[in-house]
């Protein structure tokens, strides 16, 4: 049943009740003048409602019913009509053409705000689009261009006539170097996927003791200072050392000759905080939110081979706060390079189970929207 | 032939250098699209062969300038991505042939080989004068049917003065040709070379010198 034809029946639904119960009512009233009242009014009083059969009553009912039924169908298809308009154009609207929005009018009722609530949310689902597209893109690039230079590698290597053992081990070593990156890459594409999915492992764990592990791995000339404070946590421990890592990893590669990174770790204002600080380039306020998205990079600059960056870093960053529900805060140093801030959320007063933390993810997810926070 | 490598993943573009090189014809390389326009602008390329998405100046760019200047430079695009609207984006700006990653070397080869043919003024697939000829796709060259057995750096002079006919080559042109910046660029590794070929193309000899540094083979 339509809600036109249904919006029809109640109507005439509810003005037939009423017609019956202004009748009752009618009755009831003429029957009382006749008990209370008695003497000379009584014969001059029962006129209509006595007088009248109960089949002119009926037959009134009905024609009422009719008319109502006729008014209500056509009342509702009034009122209907602007219901019609937003599914036609968001019929139209498909994932191929999200760019078009719905027609809203200026008045304030709840058709309007429908239209535009439909409006952001095709407004979110083409920002999303947009992003899946170029990411896909992006992937897609950084993955085909090694692979070509595999293949260029050893195809040269076989089409060399002088070739010799020297220069077909080259090849060979090139090659498996090219093939460690393409892994790195795919590692990286696998935990940013992982954390924009959410954590289902909720463990307590030390940002300190895993802040601690990545640093000690981390050598150079970059000078690493450490100062590390318990910083109790909860959450995918593996995750959140790929987070320190990425972090780490950033600072010591987008630095200056010379340069320093700081690792800190604590506990500030009942929740726990790792930051990394790094000298390193000026980072534009501008640049700043692009730097945390798939595959960006300072400036138009894609030095590749010579950062051994994947382009990932910060994206999965980013992606691993948010499904620990923690808050990424980044801010460009004044001299130069970045200072970056995660807080973790307090640690739950007693391990509550895996299903009720998941609860709380997701919560704290769609109450702290990250953009904001990056830039 | 000389060409020119647009490519910023710096491992990919050595590695077509080298197989390039292989070829016989000499290369340089410019790992962004500022570089690559600074090079196209003090040296003339036979063939560019450029990666689309180029850090500094877009690949766009570059083909979009070097199709306006008058190098006569061809253009062979090179792109990671692979749908149909790209290519015909490529295409439409002027880009002369369109590659896409990845592609076997050998399609790229002959691809390179194809476009510096169409380059001003056209030249047949087969170079032939005074009983020489030479076939760059297959690099064997002959004189009355011997095969002459030559390096790349004389098959490429070979192929330089075959291509010239009449045309007196000078020894600054053929250095510019043959030779890459990577190479010891003074004229007296043209005069080895010629040497050397002079000695295996054998009697009577058919490179003329012409004025002091220039070259023409003779016509039979």
């Amino acid at each position: 049943m339509t809600v036109r034809l249904r919006f029809a029946l109640l109507y005439s639904g509810a003005l037939l009740i009423s017609g019956l119960v202004v009748l009752s009512l009618a009755f009831a009233s003429t029957e009382q003048v006749q008990h209370v009242g008695g003497g000379p009014v009584r014969t001059t009083h029962p006129s209509v409602y006595t007088n009248a059969s109960a089949l002119e009553v009926v037959i009134a009912l009905a024609v009422l019913m009719l008319l109502s039924v006729g008014s209500g169908w056509l009342l509702a298809a009034r009122l209907l009509r602007p219901v019609r308009a937003i599914t036609a154009a968001a019929e139209a609207i498909s994932a191929s053409n999200l760019s078009r929005r719905l027609p809203v009018h200026g008045r304030a009722d709840e058709f309007s705000r429908l239209g535009e609530t439909l409006n952001s949310l095709f407004a979110r689902l083409e920002a999303s689009f947009t992003a899946q597209r170029h990411f896909v893109a992006s992937a897609s690039h950084e993955l085909r261009t090694p692979l070509t230079a595999e293949r260029t590698i050893l195809q040269v290597a076989l089409a060399d006539p002088s070739a010799s053992t020297a220069t077909l081990r080259e090849a060979c070593e090139q090659v498996l170097v090219l093939g460690e990156r393409t892994e790195r890459l795919i590692d990286g594409l696998l935990t940013l996927a992982t954390g924009e999915r959410g954590i289902d492992r909720r463990e307590p764990l030390d940002l300190a003791a895993l802040a601690t592990r990545v640093t000690e791995s981390r050598h150079g000339t970059i000078r690493l200072d450490l100062a590390l404070e318990a910083a109790p946590g909860c959450g995918d421990p593996r995750l959140a050392e790929s987070l320190i890592a990425n972090l780490v990893d950033n600072a010591l590669r987008y630095n200056v000759p010379g340069g320093w990174v700081c690792v800190r770790t604590g506990v500030k204002e009942g929740r726990s905080v790792l930051s990394v600080s790094n000298s390193g380039p000026v980072v534009p306020a501008g640049e700043l939110g692009r730097l945390f998205e798939p595959f960006q990079r300072l400036g138009a600059e894609r030095v590749r081979e010579r950062d051994g960056g994947h382009g990932l870093g910060l994206a999965i960053v980013r992606a691993v706060a948010d499904a620990h529900g923690a808050t990424l805060a980044a801010h460009p140093r004044s001299g130069g390079g970045l200072d970056v801030e995660v807080r973790f959320p307090a640690p739950l007063p007693m391990q509550m189970s895996r299903h009720n933390a998941g609860l709380q993810v997701v919560r704290r997810k769609s109450s702290v929207p990250p953009k904001d926070e990056g830039g | 032939m000389r060409v020119l490598v647009a490519e910023d993943f710096e491992v990919l573009a050595q590695a077509i250098a080298k197989g390039l090189r292989h070829e016989g014809m000499a290369v340089d390389v410019a790992p962004d699209g500022g570089e690559a326009l600074e090079r196209i602008g003090y040296t003339r390329y036979d063939v560019v062969v450029l990666d689309r998405d180029l850090p500094v100046v877009h690949g766009d760019e570059v083909c979009r300038r070097i199709v306006a200047g008058d190098s006569g430079s061809r253009v062979l695009m090179l792109t990671a991505a692979s749908t149909v609207a790209d290519r015909v984006d490529g295409l439409g700006l002027g880009a002369d042939d369109y590659l896409p990653k990845p592609f076997d070397f050998a399609e790229l080869v002959a691809r390179v080989r194809a476009l510096a043919r169409r380059s001003a003024p056209a030249t047949p697939p087969v170079l032939a004068r005074g009983g020489l000829s030479a076939d760059p796709s297959r690099r064997v060259a002959f004189r009355d049917g011997r095969r002459l057995d030559l390096s790349p750096k004389e098959f490429a002079v070979l192929e330089c003065l075959l291509a010239a006919g009449d045309r007196v080559v000078s020894a600054e042109e053929l250095l510019e040709r043959v030779w890459d910046s990577e190479a010891d660029p003074f004229t007296t590794a043209v005069k080895t070379t010629i040497r050397r070929l002079r000695l295996k193309l054998g009697d009577p000899p058919v490179i003329e010198t012409v004025r002091e540094g220039g070259y023409r083979i003779g016509a039979a």
